[in-house]
C-alpha cells in the first residue's frame, strides 16, 4: 500500500503542478487551393473531388439500442442527387453520397473522426444523429457539413462561429427565447388560458422557458395567461390524469407540451377522458403515421415547421417541394420529415457548390453559403440570412409554416402565404406572409 | 379534502399497472428464487407478439391474445427455465441476478431481429376496440376509466386473488415454495422438482405476456425501454411485499399510484418538492424501503435449508503454477498490451483509434467494477452514476477553479469516493439483491433529480472539459492521449491488483468465502466493504473524468445513462470480475465489437454489389444479412456472456485461463501431485492481470 500511496502523491503533484490544459485547438484546413483549367471544366484539388465526382457522405443514427432511427435524411439527399445528377450535375461533376456511416448513438465522435481521417468526402452531409458529440471534429476541419438541428452542438457563438455547420434553416437553435408560434397560435385557436407540461430535463425545462416568454411578451395583447405549469414529469410518464384535473380546475382550453409525442397522445387521450375541450400545440407532430394512429385526438391542434409543408395547395407549391415529391418516388424513398430535412441539406449544398463557382474548395463552399442572404431553397424555406445570421442569431424574421389538423389531416392556416412571419424583436405580434 | 381524495382515486390505475408488473415480479422470485430483472424484456417480447399479429396480421382478438399471452409467454419461460435457470437453483443470488441481466439486454435484440425493428405506433389494446380511449365508463363521471385502465384493473385483482389462492389453497402452489425453497428436501418428499419450476416459470411467464399486452397502450409506441422504465418504477412495490407476500406487493403497487398522483395534485408545481422530489419518487421510496423497511435487513435471501449439508463451494479457480510462469505470463501480457498500444498508435486510422482511445478510457471505469463486485462482492449497478458524477465534477473543477484537468480529474475521484463512501455505509449490509437494487435506485435518484440541475450538468448544452497539457505535450492529439490514458489504466490497474493482494483484499475474500467465517476471526463485515466500494466509486469517477476529456464534454446522454452502466456490469461480470484483463477487454469490446459486427455485415451487401448477376440461395442467404444486424448481435452477445455467468461464475476469461494454466501445469509435470496447501505460501498466486488465487 506505501507504493500506491507513493504513485497517487507523485501523480497528484505531477496534475497539480507539472500540467496544463489543452487549448484544443487544431488547424483548420486551408482548402483554398486553386485548380488547374482542362479543357471541359476546371481541375479541383479537394477531397473527395474527382473529374467525374463529387463524392460526400453522411451520418445518422440507424441501429441503437434506444429503436430511434433517423434513416431517411439519405433518401432525401439521394433523391436531390439524382436530380442535379440528371441535368447534367455540378460542374460537370456527378454528386455522390457514397456513404452514410451508422453512429449507433455512441460513437458519434469517432465516426466523425474517421470521416475527417479518412478525408475522402468533400462535404458531409446528411447529420442524421440523436447526439452530435463529433461537432467539433467536423468543425476544425473546415468540412462543409449539413444536417439535422435538434442538437445544441449546432450553434455557433461570437467566439466559436462554426461557421462550416449548416442546419436545415439556420444553425442557431436559440433555446430558450422567446418565440411567436405558442402566442401566435393561442390566437389562431381562439384560446386564452394555457396550460404547460414539460419533463425534467434541460431541453424540456428551456423549452418550457421559451413558451413561458412568448406568453409573457406577446400574450397580454389578447389576455392569454399561463393557468398552469408543470415541467417536472419524468419521460415515459404514463398518467397526466391529476395534470388535467388541475388544467380543467383552472379553466385551461389549450395544452402546450415540450415532451415528446408519446405524452402528446397521453396528454391527448386524457383530456378526452375528463372532457377537457382544449386544444394542443405539437412543434413536433409533424408526422403522417403519427396522425393516421392518432388524428382525431389532435382535432384543432396546431403544428409548426420550419419548411413548406407537403400540405400546401398546388397553386402555390413552390418548386422545390414538388420537385421532393417527385424525385422522392422516382428514387423510392420515403416521404418522411427527416428525409426532407436531406433533401434541404443536399439543395444548400449544391447551391453553395454552385456560388463557389468551378475553381471550389471546401473554405470557398462554406464562404459561398455564407454569403447567402436569403437563401429560400426554391421556395422550401421561409428565407435563411446565413450572410449575417445563420450561425449566432435568431432568424428575423421568424416565419414558420402554422398547419391545423382536422379529421387526422394536415391544413395549412394561412390562404396568404406558406409561411406566417413575425418579427421576434417586436413587442407586438403583426403577421406577414411569404 | 375532496381534491386529495379525488387526487387519491386518479392514482389507482396507476397503481394497478405498478402492481401488475410487481405481483409478476414477485410470483418469479417466489417460485424460482429469481429477481429477473428481464421480466419487462419477457413483456416486450409477448407484447411484440401480439402487436404483430394482431395489428399487422389482423387475427381476431381472442387469437392474437392466445398466442402472445398463453403460448409465447410461457414458451419463453419454459426455455429459459430448461436451459438456464435449472442449472443456477443452488447458486447465489448474484448469479441469477447478473444471468437476468443478460437476458434483458439480450431479449430485446433478439425480438427486433426476429419481428424487425420498425416503429410500432399505437399498440392495440386487449378488448375488442381500436384504441383503448374509444370506449370511456362511466360517462359524465369525475373519474372516468378507458378500456385499457379497466382491463388492466380487473386483470390485477384477479390475478392477486388467484396468486393468493394458489399458494395458500393450492398442492401446485405449496411444491413451487417448497421447490425454491430445497428443490432436494422437496424431492425426499416425492415432488417433482423439475416439472414444478418448469410449472412457475411458465406461469410467472405468462403473467409476464399479460402484463406486457395490457401495459403496452399506455405508450404510443411500442418499446422496450418504455417498460423497463415502468417495471423500474414498480421496484418499490415489490420490496414493500419483502419480495414474498402478493397481497403486500399489491397494496404497494396501489400506495405508489396514489401517492405519485396526491403528490402531482397537492404540491405547488414550482415548489422544490415538486420539481426535485416528485420525478425520483418511485426511486426514493424504493430506496427508503430497502433502508428502513423492518425485517428486510435480517430477512435474508432464499436459501437451501440443506445447503448446511453441502460441501463447501469451490474456492475461485487457482492457478497453481511455477513463479516463473506467473512472471513469464504477466510479462508476456503486458508485452502484448504495449504491442496493442503500439499497432492503435501507428497503423489505424482516425476512427478506429477512436474507439481504442474510449475503449481505454470505459477500461478505466469497468475496473471500479472489479473491485466492487469482483473483491468486495457487491453487485453493483450504479458505476455509470458514479463514472457521471466524476465527468461532472471534472468539468465544473475546470471551469470554476481554472485548475488543470488531471488535477481536476483526481479531485473527481475523490469526490466520487465520497459520493460512494455514504451510499455504501447503509447498503452494504443489505443482501446481494437487495444491495443491487438500492444501487440501482441510487443510479435512478441521481438521474431523476441530480442531472436536470444545470449546476450538475451544465443543462442542456454538456459541459465542456478540455484535454490535459504536460509540459509540451499537448494531448488534443489522439495519440498522445492514448498514452495518458493507457499509463492511467496501467497505474489503477496496478492499484486494484495491489489491492486484491493486499490486506483488505484478502478480508474481502474471506468475508465472500464465509461471511461467518470471517467475522468470527474477527474479521469486520461492514469496514473492507465501505471502503471497497468507496475505491471503487472514485475509480469510476476517475475514469469519468478520464473519459469526459477525450470526449471533449461531460455529456450524460451520450456516455452515462444508467442504462449503459448494466451492460457494462453484465460485460465485466460476465467476462470475469475479478480479473483486471477481463475489465480492460470489456472496455474495448463495448465500443469494437458492434462497430466491427457493422464492418462485417456490410461485406455480403458490397459483395451483392459487386456481383449483381449473382443468384441462388447463397445469394439469397446474403441479402437477408445486413449491417443493421450490428447493434442487435452485438447486444445479445453482450447478454449471452451474462447468461453464460450461470456455467463460469468465474467469468469466461478466467475459466480459459484456468484451463490453459492446467494444461501448461500437465505439460510441466505430467504425473505430478495435487500441490499441498501448504506450499500454498511458497507460490506465488495466478498472474496478477488475470485473477487471483
Amino acid at each position: 500500500m506505501k507504493k500506491v500511496g507513493i504513485v497517487l502523491v507523485t501523480t497528484a503533484f505531477l496534475a497539480l503542478v507539472g500540467c496544463g490544459n489543452s487549448s484544443g485547438d487544431t488547424t483548420a484546413e486551408d482548402e483554398g487551393k486553386e485548380g488547374s483549367k482542362s479543357e471541359e471544366f476546371a481541375a479541383v484539388d479537394a477531397p473527395g473531388v474527382t473529374d467525374t465526382e463529387i463524392r460526400v457522405e453522411g451520418i445518422a443514427s440507424i441501429t441503437n439500442p434506444v429503436g430511434i432511427a433517423a434513416d431517411t435524411a439519405g433518401d432525401g439527399v439521394d433523391a436531390y442527387f439524382e436530380m442535379v445528377n440528371s441535368e447534367g450535375g455540378v460542374h460537370g461533376r456527378d454528386l455522390v453520397l457514397s456513404d452514410v456511416h451508422d453512429d449507433q448513438l455512441a460513437n458519434n465522435s469517432a465516426v466523425a473522426k474517421g470521416v475527417v481521417d479518412a478525408d475522402s468526402a468533400f462535404a458531409v452531409l446528411p447529420i442524421a444523429t440523436l447526439l452530435f458529440t463529433g461537432a467539433d471534429q467536423l468543425v476544425d476541419a473546415g468540412i462543409p457539413t449539413f444536417g439535422w438541428t435538434i442538437n445544441p452542438e449546432w450553434e455557433g457563438s461570437e467566439d466559436n462561429p462554426k461557421p462550416n455547420l449548416f442546419g436545415q434553416s439556420g444553425s442557431f437553435l436559440c433555446l430558450g427565447c422567446a418565440t411567436p408560434g405558442p402566442t401566435y397560435t393561442a390566437q389562431l385557436g381562439d384560446r386564452s388560458k394555457i396550460g404547460l407540461l414539460g419533463y425534467n430535463v434541460p431541453q424540456s425545462t428551456q423549452c418550457l422557458e421559451s413558451w413561458r416568454a412568448s406568453f409573457d411578451r406577446w400574450g397580454g395583447e389578447s389576455d392569454i395567461e399561463v393557468v398552469f405549469e408543470d415541467g417536472s414529469l419524468t419521460y415515459g410518464t404514463t398518467d397526466l390524469s391529476v395534470q388535467v384535473q388541475k388544467m380543467a380546475d383552472a379553466g385551461a382550453d389549450m395544452a402546450m407540451t415540450c415532451m415528446d409525442n408519446n405524452a402528446a397522445v397521453t396528454l391527448a387521450k386524457e383530456m378526452k377522458k375528463q372532457g377537457l375541450d382544449a386544444i394542443q400545440f405539437l412543434p413536433q407532430a409533424y408526422d403522417h403515421e403519427l396522425m393516421g394512429e392518432f388524428g382525431d385526438l389532435f382535432e384543432d391542434s396546431y403544428v409548426m415547421i420550419s419548411f413548406a409543408p407537403l400540405e400546401t395547395p398546388e397553386d402555390s407549391k413552390p418548386e422545390g417541394l414538388e420537385n421532393y415529391e417527385e424525385w422522392m418516388e422516382k428514387t423510392d424513398g420515403e416521404i418522411t420529415e427527416n428525409s426532407m430535412v436531406g433533401w434541404l441539406n443536399a439543395d444548400l449544398f449544391v447551391t453553395g457548390l454552385r456560388e463557389a463557382g468551378p475553381d471550389f474548395s471546401r473554405q470557398s463552399v462554406t464562404d459561398a453559403i455564407n454569403s447567402l442572404d436569403d437563401y429560400r431553397a426554391e421556395g422550401m424555406l421561409p428565407g435563411v440570412n446565413w450572410k449575417e445570421r445563420g450561425h449566432t442569431a435568431r432568424s428575423n424574421p421568424d416565419c414558420n409554416s402554422y398547419m391545423l389538423i382536422k379529421d387526422g389531416e394536415f391544413e395549412l392556416v394561412s390562404s396568404k402565404g406558406v409561411f406566417t412571419c413575425f418579427d421576434p424583436e417586436a413587442d407586438t405580434l403583426e403577421a406577414s406572409y411569404e | 379534502m375532496v381534491d386529495l381524495v379525488e387526487y387519491a382515486i386518479r392514482g389507482i390505475p396507476t397503481g394497478c399497472v405498478y402492481a401488475l408488473l410487481a405481483v409478476g415480479l414477485v410470483l418469479t422470485y417466489k417460485t424460482s428464487g429469481v429477481f429477473n430483472l428481464a421480466y419487462g424484456a419477457q413483456a416486450f417480447a409477448s407484447a411484440s407478439v401480439f402487436y404483430v399479429v394482431r395489428k399487422d396480421h389482423e387475427w381476431p382478438l381472442w387469437a392474437a391474445a392466445i398466442l402472445a399471452i398463453v403460448i409465447v409467454g410461457p414458451a419463453i419461460g419454459l426455455v429459459l427455465e430448461r436451459f438456464l435457470f435449472r442449472y443456477l437453483r443452488g447458486s447465489p443470488p448474484m448469479a441469477k441476478l447478473v444471468t437476468s441481466l443478460g437476458l434483458l439486454i439480450a431479449i430485446p435484440e433478439v425480438v427486433r431481429l426476429l419481428l424487425g425493428s420498425g416503429s410500432r405506433k399505437n399498440p392495440p389494446p386487449l378488448w375488442w376496440v381500436r384504441r383503448t380511449d374509444e370506449w370511456l365508463w362511466p360517462q359524465g363521471s369525475s373519474v372516468v376509466l378507458d378500456a385499457g385502465q379497466i382491463a388492466t384493473i380487473v386483470s390485477t385483482i384477479v390475478v392477486v386473488i388467484a396468486l393468493v389462492f394458489l399458494f395458500a389453497r393450492t398442492q401446485i402452489g405449496l411444491k413451487m415454495r417448497a421447490v425454491v425453497e430445497s428443490a432436494r428436501m422437496a424431492e425426499l418428499y416425492g415432488v417433482n422438482s423439475e416439472r414444478t419450476s418448469m410449472t412457475a416459470w411458465a406461469l410467472s411467464s405468462l403473467l409476464a405476456g399479460l402484463a406486457g399486452v395490457l401495459v403496452a397502450p399506455l405508450f404510443a409506441s411500442l418499446n422496450p425501454l418504455d417498460l423497463f422504465t415502468l417495471l423500474v418504477a414498480a421496484l418499490a412495490a415489490t420490496v414493500f411485499g419483502g419480495l414474498t407476500s402478493i397481497p403486500l406487493t399489491f397494496a404497494g403497487g396501489i400506495a405508489l399510484g396514489v401517492l405519485q398522483a396526491v403528490m402531482a395534485g397537492a404540491l405547488p408545481t414550482d415548489s422544490v418538492f415538486a420539481t426535485g422530489l416528485r420525478p425520483g419518487l418511485p426511486f426514493i421510496v424504493l430506496f427508503a424501503l430497502l433502508m428502513f423497511r423492518p425485517g428486510l435487513r435480517t430477512s435474508g435471501e432464499l436459501q437451501d435449508p440443506l445447503a448446511g449439508v453441502d460441501p463447501p463451494p469451490p474456492s475461485p479457480v487457482t492457478q497453481d503454477q511455477p513463479k516463473w510462469l506467473t512472471r513469464g505470463s504477466r510479462a508476456l501480457m503486458i508485452l502484448l498490451l504495449l504491442v496493442a498500444c503500439w499497432i492503435s498508435i501507428s497503423v489505424l486510422d482516425a476512427f478506429w483509434l477512436g474507439l481504442v482511445v474510449s475503449g481505454v478510457c470505459l477500461s478505466v471505469i469497468l475496473l471500479s467494477i472489479t473491485v466492487a463486485t469482483g473483491l468486495g462482492g457487491m453487485l453493483s449497478l450504479c458505476p455509470a452514476a458514479f463514472a457521471a458524477i466524476g465527468a461532472f465534477a471534472t468539468a465544473q473543477l475546470v471551469e470554476a477553479t481554472g485548475m488543470t484537468v488531471i488535477g481536476a480529474m483526481i479531485i473527481a475521484g475523490l469526490v466520487s469516493a465520497t459520493a460512494g463512501a455514504a451510499l455504501a455505509l447503509p447498503v452494504v449490509r443489505l443482501g446481494a439483491v437487495y444491495l443491487a437494487l438500492a444501487t440501482l435506485a441510487f443510479a435512478l435518484m441521481f438521474e431523476s433529480i441530480l442531472v436536470p440541475l444545470s449546476w450538475v450538468s451544465g443543462g442542456s448544452v454538456p459541459l465542456s472539459v478540455p484535454r490535459p497539457l504536460i509540459g509540451s505535450i499537448d494531448m488534443a492529439d489522439d495519440r498522445w492521449f492514448l498514452l495518458f490514458a493507457a499509463t492511467c489504466l496501467g497505474l489503477i490497474a496496478w492499484v486494484v491488483v495491489r489491492l486484491r493482494e493486499g490486506t483488505m483484499g484478502r478480508f474481502l475474500q474471506a468475508l465472500y468465502t464465509s461471511r461467518d467465517a470471517a467475522e468470527s476471526i474477527g474479521v469486520s463485515a461492514t469496514r473492507p466493504r465501505v471502503m471497497a466500494f468507496a475505491v471503487s466509486a472514485g475509480i469510476a469517477g476517475f475514469g469519468g473524468g478520464l473519459l469526459a476529456s477525450y470526449a471533449g464534454q461531460a455529456n450524460y446522454q451520450a456516455s452515462f445513462v444508467y442504462l449503459v452502466g448494466l451492460v457494462w456490469v453484465a460485460l465485466v461480470v460476465s467476462t470475469g470480475a475479478r480479473s483486471v484483463l477481463a475489465a480492460i477487454i470489456s472496455g474495448m469490446v463495448f465500443f469494437l465489437l458492434p462497430a466491427g459486427l457493422e464492418r462485417l455485415f456490410s461485406w455480403p451487401e458490397n459483395w451483392l454489389e459487386a456481383h449483381p448477376d449473382a443468384s441462388g440461395p447463397v445469394a439469397s442467404l446474403l441479402e437477408v444479412i445486413t449491417p443493421s444486424w450490428a447493434v442487435p448481435v452485438a447486444f445479445i452477445l453482450f447478454g449471452a456472456g451474462a447468461i453464460m455467468y450461470a456455467r463460469h461464475p468465474e467469468g469466461s476469461l478466467q475459466s480459459q485461463m484456468s484451463a490453459l494454466g492446467r494444461a501448461v501445469n500437465r505439460r510441466i509435470d505430467p504425473g505430478g501431485e495435487p500441490p499441498d496447501p501448504a506450499d500454498d505460501l511458497d507460490r506465488e498466486s495466478s498472474a496478477d492481470l488475470v485473477g487471483p488465487s
